[in-house]
């Protein structure tokens, strides 16, 4: 698993992947995690070579052609490297990634990426900016996304997996637009846009266990 | 004709910024930020100002504006929401 930490997003989403980092071992799942400078092409290929995880969780920035790393170093190419995915089950929470991976004409047979072909987004309530995993805004975010990677080490389908996670965004929604507060109505908007931007590529019956 | 249509689109599109910018003016706490895509989340003044702009961001977040308002009136939305009931 990436978890740069370059920038006020990737702090984010490093901070709210433990709970990740936590199931693996108490599911007894080796993980390897590429922290902060870590995170880049060469450590990522040369993990790869020593053991051939079948599992890949990426955090950070992305595009339609690219996953990268700290300070944006591109660890995935699209016409370069994305082979390296086939055959395992990816989730990345990287923005626009899976709409230029749905365009190539090889599709994953055994394994599947399950990710965004928008932007993934959520809000930061800036009290917390320090302190991300006490801020409860983002968690709303991170949680219902959690269910991608959580529900697979769990031995769900990517499918059930992708469900489950729609699901919980569906009922935070409905949480906050029947609770009204400041920012409900900002929350249920950009659930609604990562509900409808979250998709898997490749076979959505791969399981991970 | 032709340049009246042109007019009448450019002031659909800046009453649809006028919309966004009035909804995340409503909607979004002083100390919220949006982290949207790129490798810093915006205040809500950035985002204002990026809509204002017309710049990419500026029409992500009206984008996503339009699609929760879209689902809201079409039904899709409260369909999607009874389904988890």
């Amino acid at each position: 698993m990436t978890l740069p930490r370059s920038d006020d997003v990737t702090e984010y989403l490093a901070a709210f992947s433990k709970s990740i980092i936590d199931s693996c071992e108490q599911n007894l799942i080796r993980i390897k995690t590429l922290d902060k400078e870590k995170a880049t092409k060469t450590n990522f290929e040369k993990t790869l070579d020593k053991l051939d995880f079948n599992m890949l969780i990426f955090n950070g920035h992305g595009s339609i052609n690219s996953i990268t790393g700290h300070r944006k170093e591109v660890i995935i190419q699209l016409g370069k490297n994305e082979n390296i995915l086939f055959g395992r089950i990816t989730y990345a929470r990287s923005c626009w990634f899976a709409s230029g991976l749905a365009t190539l004409s090889k599709t994953d047979q055994e394994g599947c990426f399950v990710g965004y072909n928008i932007p993934f987004r959520f809000l930061i309530d800036t009290r917390y900016a320090t302190n991300p995993i006490k801020d409860n805004t983002a968690k709303i975010f991170f949680e219902t996304s959690n269910l991608i990677p959580l529900g697979l080490i769990k031995g769900h389908s990517a499918k059930e997996a992708d469900e489950n996670s729609k699901k919980s965004m569906l009922k935070a929604i409905n949480k906050a637009l029947k609770n009204p507060t400041e920012n409900s109505q900002a929350i249920a908007e950009n659930l609604w846009n990562n509900y409808f931007g979250q998709v898997i590529v490749g076979n959505s019956d791969s399981k991970f266990i | 004709m032709n340049e009246q249509n042109t007019v009448s689109k450019i002031k659909v599109e800046e009453e649809i910024k006028e919309l966004v910018i009035a909804r995340i003016e409503a909607t979004m706490s002083p100390h919220l930020k949006l982290a949207i895509g790129g490798d810093k989340s915006l205040t809500k003044q950035e985002m204002i100002e990026d809509i204002k702009k017309g710049n990419e961001v500026g029409r992500l977040i009206i984008q996503s504006h339009l699609n929760f308002i879209k689902a809201q009136a079409s039904g899709k939305l409260i369909t999607a929401l009874n389904s988890v009931k």
